[in-house]
Protein backbone atom coordinates (compact mmCIF):
# COMPACT_ATOMS: atom_id res chain seq x y z
CA UNK A 1 0.00 0.00 0.00
CA UNK A 2 1.55 3.43 -0.54
CA UNK A 3 2.00 5.65 2.11
CA UNK A 4 1.18 8.54 0.00
CA UNK A 5 -2.30 9.96 -1.84
CA UNK A 6 -1.92 8.52 -5.41
CA UNK A 7 -1.40 11.47 -7.64
CA UNK A 8 -1.36 11.65 -11.37
CA UNK A 9 2.36 11.62 -12.42
CA UNK A 10 3.52 13.97 -10.44
CA UNK A 11 7.45 13.82 -10.28
CA UNK A 12 9.73 14.44 -7.41
CA UNK A 13 10.25 18.68 -7.15
CA UNK A 14 14.11 18.17 -8.08
CA UNK A 15 13.03 17.45 -11.49
CA UNK A 16 10.71 19.68 -11.97
CA UNK A 17 13.24 22.74 -11.43
CA UNK A 18 15.03 21.27 -14.30
CA UNK A 19 12.35 20.96 -16.68
CA UNK A 20 11.55 23.76 -19.60
CA UNK A 21 8.24 25.94 -18.18
CA UNK A 22 5.50 26.69 -20.40
CA UNK A 23 6.72 24.46 -23.12
CA UNK A 24 4.93 21.17 -21.95
CA UNK A 25 3.26 19.87 -18.71
CA UNK A 26 5.15 17.09 -16.78
CA UNK A 27 2.15 15.38 -16.87
CA UNK A 28 1.71 15.49 -20.29
CA UNK A 29 5.41 14.67 -20.85
CA UNK A 30 4.71 11.40 -19.36
CA UNK A 31 1.31 10.56 -20.94
CA UNK A 32 3.20 10.40 -24.37
CA UNK A 33 6.01 8.59 -23.29
CA UNK A 34 3.54 6.09 -21.37
CA UNK A 35 1.49 6.15 -24.66
CA UNK A 36 4.82 5.25 -26.77
CA UNK A 37 5.74 2.58 -24.86
CA UNK A 38 2.49 0.83 -24.92
CA UNK A 39 2.21 1.29 -28.91
CA UNK A 40 6.15 -0.15 -28.85
CA UNK A 41 4.56 -3.21 -27.05
CA UNK A 42 1.51 -3.59 -28.85
CA UNK A 43 2.93 -3.78 -31.86
CA UNK A 44 5.82 -5.72 -30.52
CA UNK A 45 3.58 -8.69 -28.65
CA UNK A 46 0.97 -8.66 -31.94
CA UNK A 47 4.54 -9.36 -34.00
CA UNK A 48 5.11 -12.35 -31.57
CA UNK A 49 1.79 -13.36 -31.29
CA UNK A 50 1.59 -13.97 -34.69
CA UNK A 51 4.60 -15.77 -35.11
CA UNK A 52 3.47 -18.09 -32.23
CA UNK A 53 -0.05 -18.75 -33.91
CA UNK A 54 1.28 -19.34 -37.33
CA UNK A 55 4.31 -20.99 -37.06
CA UNK A 56 4.37 -22.97 -33.72
CA UNK A 57 2.31 -25.85 -35.65
CA UNK A 58 -0.34 -25.72 -33.19
CA UNK A 59 2.09 -26.87 -29.70
CA UNK A 60 0.27 -26.62 -26.76
CA UNK A 61 3.03 -24.07 -25.90
CA UNK A 62 1.33 -21.82 -27.89
CA UNK A 63 -1.55 -20.38 -26.27
CA UNK A 64 -0.72 -20.43 -22.62
CA UNK A 65 2.66 -18.57 -23.40
CA UNK A 66 0.70 -16.09 -25.16
CA UNK A 67 -1.53 -15.75 -22.14
CA UNK A 68 0.65 -15.68 -19.39
CA UNK A 69 2.59 -12.99 -21.57
CA UNK A 70 -0.87 -10.76 -21.37
CA UNK A 71 -1.37 -11.66 -18.15
CA UNK A 72 2.04 -10.37 -16.84
CA UNK A 73 2.28 -7.52 -19.29
CA UNK A 74 -1.15 -6.02 -18.21
CA UNK A 75 -0.35 -6.74 -14.39
CA UNK A 76 3.06 -4.62 -14.77
CA UNK A 77 1.27 -1.94 -17.28
CA UNK A 78 -1.56 -1.25 -14.39
CA UNK A 79 1.68 -1.42 -11.65
CA UNK A 80 2.73 1.25 -13.75
CA UNK A 81 -0.28 3.67 -13.91
CA UNK A 82 -1.52 3.57 -10.09
CA UNK A 83 1.34 1.51 -8.55
CA UNK A 84 0.00 -1.04 -6.87
CA UNK A 85 1.10 -4.04 -7.05
CA UNK A 86 -1.50 -6.93 -8.49
CA UNK A 87 0.37 -10.19 -7.26
CA UNK B 1 -0.33 -22.88 -45.77
CA UNK B 2 2.01 -25.21 -43.39
CA UNK B 3 5.57 -25.01 -44.41
CA UNK B 4 6.35 -28.22 -44.50
CA UNK B 5 3.50 -31.34 -45.29
CA UNK B 6 3.81 -34.55 -44.48
CA UNK B 7 4.05 -37.38 -48.00
CA UNK B 8 2.55 -39.89 -47.66
CA UNK B 9 3.57 -42.72 -45.11
CA UNK B 10 5.90 -39.98 -43.50
CA UNK B 11 5.54 -39.52 -40.20
CA UNK B 12 7.39 -37.52 -37.38
CA UNK B 13 9.37 -39.25 -35.36
CA UNK B 14 11.04 -36.60 -32.90
CA UNK B 15 11.46 -33.14 -32.59
CA UNK B 16 14.30 -31.89 -31.12
CA UNK B 17 15.14 -28.18 -29.56
CA UNK B 18 18.26 -26.66 -28.15
CA UNK B 19 18.84 -27.83 -24.56
CA UNK B 20 16.89 -25.86 -22.12
CA UNK B 21 20.15 -25.23 -20.32
CA UNK B 22 21.23 -22.92 -23.38
CA UNK B 23 17.85 -20.70 -23.41
CA UNK B 24 18.21 -20.05 -19.67
CA UNK B 25 21.95 -18.59 -20.65
CA UNK B 26 20.13 -16.70 -23.19
CA UNK B 27 17.58 -15.28 -20.41
CA UNK B 28 20.70 -14.16 -17.88
CA UNK B 29 20.86 -10.94 -19.11
CA UNK B 30 17.10 -10.36 -18.94
CA UNK B 31 17.54 -11.40 -14.78
CA UNK B 32 19.94 -9.17 -14.60
CA UNK B 33 17.59 -6.16 -15.91
CA UNK B 34 15.41 -6.59 -14.47
CA UNK B 35 17.30 -7.00 -10.85
CA UNK B 36 18.93 -3.52 -11.49
CA UNK B 37 16.17 -1.22 -10.38
CA UNK B 38 15.71 -2.74 -7.25
CA UNK B 39 19.66 -3.23 -6.64
CA UNK B 40 20.97 0.44 -8.06
CA UNK B 41 19.66 2.60 -4.98
CA UNK B 42 22.22 0.28 -2.57
CA UNK B 43 24.94 0.81 -5.00
CA UNK B 44 24.56 4.89 -5.17
CA UNK B 45 24.63 4.44 -1.29
CA UNK B 46 27.94 2.82 -1.27
CA UNK B 47 29.16 5.51 -3.28
CA UNK B 48 29.66 8.86 -1.58
CA UNK B 49 29.23 11.14 -4.86
CA UNK B 50 26.24 9.42 -5.74
CA UNK B 51 24.79 8.95 -2.61
CA UNK B 52 22.20 11.80 -3.08
CA UNK B 53 20.74 10.52 -5.83
CA UNK B 54 19.70 7.20 -3.79
CA UNK B 55 16.55 8.57 -2.10
CA UNK B 56 15.01 9.80 -5.75
CA UNK B 57 14.79 5.84 -6.91
CA UNK B 58 11.85 5.07 -4.52
CA UNK B 59 8.68 3.86 -5.93
CA UNK B 60 6.91 6.17 -3.35
CA UNK B 61 7.32 8.47 -6.45
CA UNK B 62 4.34 7.86 -8.98
CA UNK B 63 7.24 8.85 -11.57
CA UNK B 64 9.57 5.82 -10.25
CA UNK B 65 6.66 3.77 -10.10
CA UNK B 66 6.00 4.97 -13.77
CA UNK B 67 9.80 4.38 -14.99
CA UNK B 68 9.87 0.94 -12.85
CA UNK B 69 6.98 -0.77 -14.79
CA UNK B 70 7.79 0.42 -18.01
CA UNK B 71 11.53 -1.27 -17.27
CA UNK B 72 10.17 -4.17 -15.90
CA UNK B 73 7.60 -4.58 -19.08
CA UNK B 74 10.22 -4.22 -21.58
CA UNK B 75 12.42 -6.80 -19.65
CA UNK B 76 10.12 -9.26 -19.24
CA UNK B 77 8.91 -8.62 -22.89
CA UNK B 78 12.56 -9.27 -24.82
CA UNK B 79 12.37 -12.20 -22.10
CA UNK B 80 9.21 -14.06 -23.61
CA UNK B 81 10.55 -12.88 -27.07
CA UNK B 82 13.99 -14.80 -26.86
CA UNK B 83 11.67 -17.95 -25.69
CA UNK B 84 10.02 -17.45 -28.79
CA UNK B 85 12.89 -17.51 -30.77
CA UNK B 86 14.43 -20.54 -28.97
CA UNK B 87 10.77 -22.33 -29.45
CA UNK B 88 10.74 -21.76 -32.92
CA UNK B 89 13.61 -23.18 -34.02
CA UNK B 90 13.26 -26.84 -34.16
CA UNK B 91 14.83 -29.92 -35.48
CA UNK B 92 12.44 -32.61 -37.02
CA UNK B 93 13.01 -36.33 -37.69
CA UNK B 94 10.68 -37.73 -40.22
CA UNK B 95 11.09 -41.39 -41.30
CA UNK B 96 11.86 -39.89 -44.53
CA UNK B 97 14.07 -36.29 -43.77
CA UNK B 98 15.30 -34.42 -41.18
CA UNK B 99 13.85 -30.93 -41.37
CA UNK B 100 15.53 -27.74 -39.63
CA UNK B 101 13.39 -24.77 -39.27
CA UNK B 102 15.52 -21.60 -38.21
CA UNK B 103 13.70 -18.23 -37.23
CA UNK B 104 16.64 -15.78 -36.70
CA UNK B 105 14.64 -12.92 -36.18
CA UNK B 106 10.90 -12.21 -36.82
CA UNK B 107 9.79 -12.75 -40.51
CA UNK B 108 13.08 -14.39 -41.21
CA UNK B 109 12.57 -18.10 -41.80
CA UNK B 110 14.36 -20.54 -43.01
CA UNK B 111 13.29 -24.48 -43.15
CA UNK B 112 15.74 -26.92 -44.87
CA UNK B 113 14.91 -30.88 -45.52
CA UNK B 114 17.62 -33.38 -45.85
CA UNK B 115 16.31 -36.97 -47.31
CA UNK B 116 17.45 -39.78 -45.47
CA UNK B 117 18.29 -41.60 -47.93
CA UNK B 118 20.78 -38.55 -48.62
CA UNK B 119 23.19 -39.08 -45.44
CA UNK B 120 25.88 -40.46 -45.38
CA UNK B 121 27.26 -39.98 -41.85
CA UNK B 122 26.43 -38.59 -38.97
CA UNK B 123 29.12 -37.53 -36.19
CA UNK B 124 28.02 -36.08 -33.17
CA UNK B 125 30.30 -33.89 -30.68
CA UNK B 126 30.07 -33.48 -26.91
CA UNK B 127 32.95 -30.78 -25.95
CA UNK B 128 33.49 -30.01 -22.41
CA UNK B 129 32.49 -31.26 -18.79
CA UNK B 130 29.06 -29.11 -18.34
CA UNK B 131 28.23 -29.98 -21.96
CA UNK B 132 28.91 -34.05 -21.07
CA UNK B 133 27.16 -33.49 -17.33
CA UNK B 134 24.01 -32.11 -19.12
CA UNK B 135 24.13 -34.19 -22.27
CA UNK B 136 24.39 -30.86 -24.60
CA UNK B 137 25.82 -31.82 -28.34
CA UNK B 138 25.99 -30.98 -31.80
CA UNK B 139 25.63 -33.83 -34.52
CA UNK B 140 26.66 -33.06 -37.81
CA UNK B 141 24.87 -34.52 -41.07
CA UNK B 142 27.20 -35.27 -43.27
CA UNK B 143 25.08 -35.94 -47.09
CA UNK B 144 26.14 -37.52 -50.42
CA UNK B 145 27.36 -34.09 -51.09
CA UNK B 146 30.45 -32.59 -50.78
CA UNK B 147 29.40 -29.98 -48.17
CA UNK B 148 27.61 -30.85 -45.09
CA UNK B 149 24.09 -30.59 -45.16
CA UNK B 150 23.10 -29.88 -41.33
CA UNK B 151 24.04 -29.07 -38.01
CA UNK B 152 22.02 -29.34 -34.90
CA UNK B 153 24.00 -27.16 -32.96
CA UNK B 154 23.28 -27.84 -28.82
CA UNK B 155 21.02 -30.10 -28.90
CA UNK B 156 19.90 -32.47 -25.93
CA UNK B 157 21.22 -36.19 -25.92
CA UNK B 158 23.25 -36.08 -29.25
CA UNK B 159 24.22 -39.59 -29.14
CA UNK B 160 20.33 -40.62 -28.65
CA UNK B 161 19.34 -39.09 -31.51
CA UNK B 162 22.25 -39.85 -34.14
CA UNK B 163 21.45 -43.73 -33.21
CA UNK B 164 17.75 -42.53 -34.22
CA UNK B 165 18.70 -40.92 -37.10
CA UNK B 166 21.66 -43.56 -37.97
CA UNK B 167 18.18 -46.62 -37.37
CA UNK B 168 15.79 -44.56 -40.23
CA UNK B 169 18.84 -44.14 -42.84
CA UNK B 170 19.40 -47.96 -42.26
CA UNK B 171 16.06 -48.73 -42.75
CA UNK B 172 15.63 -46.39 -45.97
CA UNK B 173 18.79 -48.33 -47.19
CA UNK B 174 17.60 -51.43 -46.85
CA UNK B 175 14.04 -50.55 -48.50
CA UNK B 176 16.21 -49.02 -51.56
CA UNK B 177 18.25 -52.28 -51.95
CA UNK B 178 15.32 -54.61 -51.96
CA UNK B 179 14.19 -56.10 -54.87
Amino acid sequence: MPDQPLQPFAPPTAVLSHLPVGIITPGAAVMWILFAVFAIWAVYTLIIIYHWLKYSHASAVALPSIGIHLFISVALMAYALSGTILF
Amino acid sequence: MPEFELEPGEHVVRQARKHWFLFAVTLMPYAILAVIPFALPGFLRMAPPLAPYAPYLTVSEPLMRVALGIWLLAVWTGAWSAFTRYFLNVWILTNQRIVEIKQPAYFNRQVSSLLLSRVQDVTTHVIGADASFLGIGNISVQSAGAVDEFHMNGIPRPEEMRDIIMKYVSEKAGTNTSV
